[in-house]
Parts: structure tokens; C-alpha cells; sequence
């Protein structure tokens, strides 16, 4: 899975595309990885952009918990912002905006989390 | 043994030793069978490409039997020869050459005729002609020469000839390789004193002759000694004395003995035996005239003008025959027309000394490679490239002869790189059998597994089914509440759950539960969440506690940090008072009266078991209608695929809004039918589960 970067006021914004299910999440988390482990206390903020996300399963909300999860062991801030309405949905019904911080655009989302 | 043995050194020392037998073979070719398929292929090479004859520099004076019929038997008095003689000499020929030996006296020479005359005074025999000085007064013409038989062994009659070539080089005298003759059968020095050279007739039939019985003639010398003195054959010998005193003979030397003879400016290459591998032309019966024509004067003697002419036989009682590579039976006679022809061109095959050692080079280059390739091509790359080798060996063979008459015999290199080549190949189709093998039994091996696997998933999924409850046969004669479930997981075993069960005699709980993933993994927690869903909320009076309580002992030990959503329920029959709390799950349907509502879990809901931990749930409580009929799902529903779409929560809910008035226990069967009717043959995305209750009312009715 590609993961282009770029930065943007101190805020690592990662774009992800397309279906995160259950034979992409594993794809998702190798790709993840990297950016997890630099997503540390003092460092730039990890901001995932899923405004090209067109759906995400349960086996993709899991890495999303698992990455947050190690994003709070690191004290490093980990968000995701632009979600689109279905994926707004699941995320409704399952709560996991109570697990990761959600935004609605990248722009608000780094004057919250920018440094 | 005998596998193990051709097998060595990865399959390549047998094919090594066959090589080098191989090459034994062809460091001596004079041996059958290479020599038959040598000499058929060179044969071949000949009918393939028959040296031109485009020009005639050669008449032959056959004594034919017509000739025989007009002027009496074999042998003619000799002054019948002279007066042949005198005529062709007429017509100035170039050189004339006489294919027979006058090794006796004339029968009617004086001598001769004195002892059948016993009255003949001395001067009659005296004034008598003798036959034989007259035939060498005749020979004294223009140049010609007699023929001249090498005996190996000395004959009553035998006579060493008179006439060996004036100057040469005496080295080439002493080359073991050239033929000497001890004897010789030649004419009587009083004729042979009229000409101007003798010529050896000698043939060299081929060593096969004695095997097949088809004495073909391919290679007829061309230098020999007769008791130590150098003899040119008679066409040969014909060419130096028309060429006078410009027609020194010189030998060319190589390394391996004679490579050429010149003969002035001509020049043929021979064997190192002196041998010359004659290219035969077709055969043809313009040049023949028949001597009995000649001497009765029907030929203008021009056609002799500067012309090679050989009186031979060529008669059918008389004449020897030999047998060409072109498969021509033709006269002896006929093959020194063709060396003059030869000579003249300066055209002859050309077996060189090194040519050998090419073939020898070409046998072990191509057999080492194959040896060297073979083992690590597949069986089929294996044959094109012998194949490929084979067609290069023989074409070269074909190339060579025709750029410049070389005879490099392809045919023997391919036989004798056969059997090196059968041995690879049957290495290499063992080694694929060995691997077929083997890949069948490893396929057998994983098939067996794959069952084996497949048998303890089955046992798995009997297992996970029947953990959960037969809604069917769960409450026989209730008449307040009516449930009816269904799970079908994504594969064999899956990570969803539901539970109903009667906590105590009014209150019924519900749960429906989705471990994240599918699969095995999924199916183990789902196995754990379901247990501790029916323990803890028997053990608590109040959902929101029980909830916690069941994150707190998920979590104690969940290394892959699955975590579950869950939707549990509390109805008491009797009031149709609801309590549920959510965890992360899909919020149930109501159909009331047609209408479609869900239960509000926005303000209670919170995130799926162990996904944040310790979170305070709360449960929530609402009041039911007598018929509502109540729908949890998992997302298995909503997320069915058909490739392009989702089933969605939309069509979900126009499902469930005709269930209002169905029986509960067809309503998850008609959800189920319709979401495969959706995906129309995809794989399902996620397990599957659906329960139905409807509450009745406290008195109870009949759906």
C-alpha cells in the first residue's frame, strides 16, 4: 500500500486510499509502520488523511486502535481527519472516534494537533 | 547398481566415457560401420553436387565390339594398333595414351612365325616386318604414353618399365606413404623405346570392397614407384609429356606426408599417400569414338586436334568396369578422362591432414557441451538442441563441400555423438520422472493436510455452532416473546456470536457480538466473549456493570488486541421494559406497526470491548409495544459486496420493514436469502448473524 507523505505546520499527514478491508489491513499496517515509529513525544504529529478512504471493516478499525494505542505508549499524538460519510458511519456506530481523535479536514485537524 | 553407476557425477561421467569412446572411434575412421556411413555420406555429397563437365579435352578410342566384330578377336596384330595410331596421330592430339600393355611379342612377329615356319631361310625372316617395331615407329609421332601394371609381388613376365620421370625430387622417393611396387607388368622395351612416357594403371579399390562387394572407386593414385623409380599415373603422365619440357613434376609436402602434386602449372591436391579423391562429373558417351570408325576414316582427324586421346577397351567381353559414387558403371578407361579433366581444373575433393583433426575438435566441443547443458535443460530444450547441433554438423559438412569440395564428414560426428546423448537425455528424463514423482507425492501430502486441516476446521465449526443456542427448541412454549437467530460465518469458523436466554422467569437477555477479523483467530475470542457474555450478566443485576466486567476480563489476556462489538439486551416479558447497553455495535432495528425505528444507543454507546479499556458503559432503558418485532445484526449484513456495492443499512431496512408481519422464525432466513441474492455468487465479506425477537405482550399471543 502506498502512503504518500507530506508536512504541513508541523503535522505528518499521511494520505490513505481506497478499501481498508480485511486483506488490505494487513498491507495497511506493514505500511504504517514506519510512520508509527517516528510518531514519538516531541516529534512531528501523525495525521492520517482519510478523505480517499471509501470504506473501512472491522479488521481495519483494529489497526487504527492498535496504532493509536502505540502512539499513546510513544506520547506521540496520532489523528485522523476527512473521513467521509460512510466511513464517518462506521466510526459513529462503533465509537471510535472515542479511540482516535477525528477531525473533519486536515486544515482543522492541524490547528489542533500542529505543533 | 546399474542406475547408480550411469547416474555418477550428477549423470555426466557415463556420457564422459561414451564421449571418449567416440572419440577412440573416430581416431580410426577405417573401421566399419563409420567407414560405410563416411563414405555414403561423401557419396552423397558427389550425386548432390557432380563436377561439371563442361568442357571435353579428352577423346577416347574405344576398342568396343563393334570393332571387335569388324576387325577380329583381342588381341589385334600390332601393325592394326600402329595404323590406329598413325590415325589419331593425324589430327595432332595434344598426347595419346594407350590403356594397354604389349608385354609380349606379336604373334606374328618373325620370331614367332619362324617356329610355326620350319622351312623360313634367315633372309626371308629377315626381310619379314615385325608388327612391333612398326607400332613403335608409330608411337614416335606426337607424345604418347603406355600403361604400366605395379605388381606388389614379381609374375613370370613381370618387367620393370623403361621410362621413369626424368627429374625429381628423390626425398619424396623415400615416403613410407607413397605405393612401391617391387614389379611391373609393362610393354616390351622395343615399343616402349617409340613412346614418350609409361603411365601406371593401377586402381585403388576401396578397403570395403572385399565387405560389400561393391568395390567403389573414389581415390585412384597418382604417384608411385616402380623399383624405386617415381611413376606418375598414365592420365597424369599424359598431361607432363604434352606439356614437354614446361611439365616438371614437384611435390608438395606437409606435415603429415604429400599434400599436392604440380605437374607445371597444374596443380591437384591428393592424400598423403598420393592419392587423389577424384570428383567423378556424369557420365557421358560424347567423347567416345569407336576404333574401327577411326581406322576405316569416317572421323576427320581435326577432332583429335589438341585433344587428349586414350585408346582403351570398351567392349563388353574385354573391358573392366568400375563402379562411381555417383552409382555410374563406367569403363577404366573413363576415370582417366575424368583425372585429365581433373587435372586441368585443378579440381579434386580435398581431404586435408588437419581435416581430421577438425572433426576430432567438433566431436569433443559439441559432446563436452552437451554433456556441459544438457543436465540443466528441461528434456524438450534438451532434443531442439541436439537437434540444432546435428543440423549445424551435417550442414557444415554440405557447406564445405560445396564452398571448396572439403569432405567434412557431419554424418559419423552425429552417430558417434548418439549414444553420449541418449545417456543425458534418459539422465534428464529420470531426474524429471524423480521430480514428477516426488511432486505428486508432495501434492498427495498437501491434499492430505489440506483434509486433515479441513476435518479439524469442521470439527471447529461444529464446535463454535454448537455453543451457540437452537433458538428453534429454546423456549417450546413460550407464548409472550418469539426469538429466532442465525449465523453463517465468513469461512469455516467465524468471530461472530449471539445469546438469548431467560435470566430468570420475566426476564429474557439477548447479545449479539463481532469480533474483529474473521476466521480462526476471531472465532477463539468470539468463543471467550460469548462465555463471559451469559456469565456476567447471570452474575449482575445491572447491564452497565456487566458490560465493564466483561471488558475487564477480555482484556486481562488479549495479546492481539481483537476486540468485540457488542449489543446486550434485558427484556422483562412481562412489562416489555428494555435495558441494553452497546459496545461499538450496529444499533438493532424495531418494526412497530410498520414503522421502522432503532434503539437509541447514541448516548450509552461506547467503543467496542477492548478496543479503548475501562471505559464506564452505561446501559439505557426503553419501553416496547406489544408485536414489535426487534432485529440485531452484525455488519455482515450492511457489508455484503457484489462486487461494486454494499448491501448498506438502506436495503437492510427495507428487508426488515417487510418482516413486520411474518413469522419470526422465516424472518432471518428471508434476511439471510436476500443478502445472497445481493452478492450474487461473491464471497460473503464478513460472518453473518441475525436475531429476531418479537415481544408479544404480557398476556402473550400467537404470532
Amino acid at each position: 500500500m502506498n502512503l504518500p507523505t507530506r508536512e504541513q505546520a508541523g503535522v505528518l499527514i499521511v494520505s490513505v486510499s481506497g478499501r481498508i478491508d480485511h486483506i488490505a489491513s494487513e498491507e495497511f499496517t506493514r505500511a504504517l509502520e514506519p510512520l508509527l515509529t517516528g510518531c514519538v513525544k516531541g516529534k512531528a504529529s501523525l495525521l492520517l488523511d482519510f478523505s480517499a478512504v471509501d470504506y473501512i471493516s472491522s479488521a481495519g478499525l483494529r489497526v487504527l486502535m492498535m496504532a493509536s494505542r502505540r502512539a499513546k505508549a510513544q506520547q506521540g499524538t496520532f489523528a485522523i481527519a476527512a473521513l467521509q460519510p460512510l466511513v464517518q458511519e462506521v466510526f459513529a456506530i462503533s465509537r471510535f472516534n472515542l479511540i482516535v481523535p477525528c477531525y473533519a479536514s486536515v486544515d482543522a485537524a492541524c490547528k489542533v494537533v500542529g505543533a | 547398481m546399474f542406475l547408480s553407476v550411469i547416474r555418477a557425477g550428477r549423470g555426466r561421467a557415463f556420457p564422459l566415457l561414451l564421449l571418449i569412446l567416440a572419440a577412440g572411434l573416430l581416431a580410426y575412421p577405417d573401421m566399419q560401420p563409420l567407414l560405410g556411413i563416411r563414405e555414403a555420406q561423401f557419396d552423397h555429397y558427389q550425386r548432390v553436387l557432380p563436377r561439371e563437365r563442361d568442357s571435353e579435352p579428352v577423346v577416347i578410342v574405344g576398342i568396343d565390339s563393334q570393332s571387335l566384330v569388324k576387325l577380329g578377336q583381342w588381341p589385334w596384330s600390332r601393325d592394326l594398333i600402329a595404323a590406329l595410331v598413325d590415325k589419331i596421330q593425324a589430327g595432332r592430339p595434344l598426347a595419346l595414351g594407350i590403356d594397354v600393355v604389349f608385354a609380349e611379342r606379336d604373334r606374328y612377329s618373325p620370331e614367332i612365325l619362324a617356329k610355326h615356319i620350319p622351312g623360313m631361310t634367315a633372309n626371308t625372316r629377315a626381310s619379314l616386318p615385325d608388327p612391333d617395331e612398326k607400332l613403335a615407329r608409330a608411337l614416335k609421332g606426337p607424345p604418347t604414353v603406355l600403361a604400366v601394371v605395379g605388381l606388389s609381388k614379381a609374375l613370370p613376365g613381370g618387367r620393370h618399365p623403361s621410362k621413369p620421370l626424368p627429374v625429381f625430387d628423390q626425398d619424396a622417393a623415400r615416403d613410407r606413404f607413397l605405393p612401391h611396387f617391387v614389379s611391373a607388368l609393362a610393354s616390351r622395351p622395343v615399343i616402349a623405346s617409340g613412346a614418350a612416357g609409361e603411365g601406371l594403371i593401377n586402381a585403388t579399390p576401396e578397403q570395403g570392397q572385399a565387405d560389400n562387394q561393391r568395390g567403389v572407386l573414389r581415390r585412384v593414385p597418382t604417384l608411385a614407384f616402380v623399383h624405386e623409380l617415381p611413376f606418375l599415373s598414365l592420365p597424369l603422365e599424359m598431361v607432363r609429356v604434352a606439356l614437354g619440357t614446361e611439365g616438371s613434376v614437384q611435390t608438395e609436402e606437409g606435415p603429415q606426408g604429400m599434400q599436392a602434386i604440380r605437374i607445371g602449372d597444374y596443380r591437384l591436391p591428393v592424400q598423403r599417400n598420393g592419392e587423389l579423391l577424384l570428383h567423378f562429373g556424369r557420365s557421358s558417351s560424347n567423347y567416345y569414338l569407336s576404333a574401327a570408325d577411326v581406322l576405316a576414316g569416317m572421323h576427320d582427324p581435326e577432332i583429335f586436334r589438341s585433344r587428349f586421346v586414350i585408346i582403351g577397351f570398351n567392349s563388353t567381353g574385354l573391358q573392366d568396369r568400375v563402379v562411381t559414387p555417383l552409382g555410374e558403371s563406367l569403363p577404366g578407361v573413363d576415370i582417366h578422362a575424368q583425372v585429365i579433366e581433373s587435372v586441368l581444373a585443378g579440381q579434386a575433393l580435398q581431404r586435408p591432414y588437419w581435416l581430421p583433426w577438425v572433426e576430432m575438435a567438433v566431436l569433443l566441443g559439441v559432446g563436452l557441451s552437451l554433456i556441459a547443458f544438457i543436465p540443466r535443460l528441461r528434456a524438450r530444450y534438451a532434443v531442439l538442441s541436439f537437434a540444432l547441433a546435428s543440423i549445424a554438423m551435417l550442414t557444415g559438412g554440405y557447406l564445405a563441400f560445396f564452398a571448396a569440395r572439403y569432405l567434412f564428414d557431419g554424418a559419423s560426428l552425429l552417430l558417434l555423438l548418439c549414444p553420449p546423448f541418449i545417456s543425458l537425455l534418459g539422465n534428464t528424463l529420470i531426474t524429471a520422472e524423480t521430480l514428477r514423482r516426488n511432486a505428486e507425492a508432495q501434492l498427495q501430502q498437501s491434499r492430505e493436510e489440506a483434509a486433515r486441516m479441513n476435518g479439524e476446521l469442521d470439527a471447529a465449526r461444529r464446535i463454535q455452532m454448537g455453543l451457540l443456542p437452537d433458538t428453534a427448541r429454546l423456549f417450546p412454549d413460550e407464548r409472550r416473546f418469539s426469538v429466532s437467530a442465525l449465523l453463517e460465518p465468513a469461512r469455516a469458523v467465524g468471530g461472530d456470536y449471539y445469546d438469548c436466554f431467560m435470566l430468570d422467569d420475566r426476564r429474557l437477555c439477548v447479545a449479539i457480538g463481532d469480533v474483529s477479523g474473521k476466521g480462526v483467530p476471531a472465532s477463539l475470542f468470539m468463543a471467550i466473549s460469548k462465555t463471559l457474555t451469559g456469565t456476567l450478566t447471570r452474575r449482575h443485576a445491572e447491564l452497565g456493570t456487566a458490560l465493564r466486567d466483561i471488558e475487564a476480563e477480555l482484556d486481562r489476556e488479549n495479546p492481539e488486541y481483537l476486540f468485540v462489538t457488542a449489543f446486550i439486551g434485558i427484556l422483562d416479558v412481562e412489562s416489555g421494559h428494555l435495558d441494553y447497553v452497546c459496545a461499538g455495535h450496529d444499533a438493532p432495528l424495531i418494526v412497530r406497526n410498520g414503522q421502522l425505528l432503532s434503539i437509541d444507543t447514541r448516548d450509552i454507546a461506547g467503543p467496542p470491548l477492548c478496543a479503548a479499556g475501562g471505559y464506564p458503559f452505561e446501559s439505557a432503558g426503553m419501553q416496547l409495544q406489544a408485536g414489535d418485532l426487534l432485529c440485531l445484526f452484525t455488519d455482515g449484513v450492511t457489508e455484503a459486496t457484489n462486487g461494486t456495492d454494499m448491501f448498506g443499512s438502506d436495503r437492510l431496512r427495507a428487508a426488515i420493514a417487510t418482516c413486520g408481519t411474518v413469522p419470526v422464525q422465516d424472518c432471518a432466513p428471508a434476511l439471510r436469502n436476500a443478502v445472497r441474492r445481493f452478492e450474487a455468487g461473491h464471497p460473503p465479506a464478513d460472518d453473518l448473524t441475525l436475531l429476531f425477537l418479537r415481544w408479544h405482550g404480557p398476556t402473550g399471543a400467537q404470532d
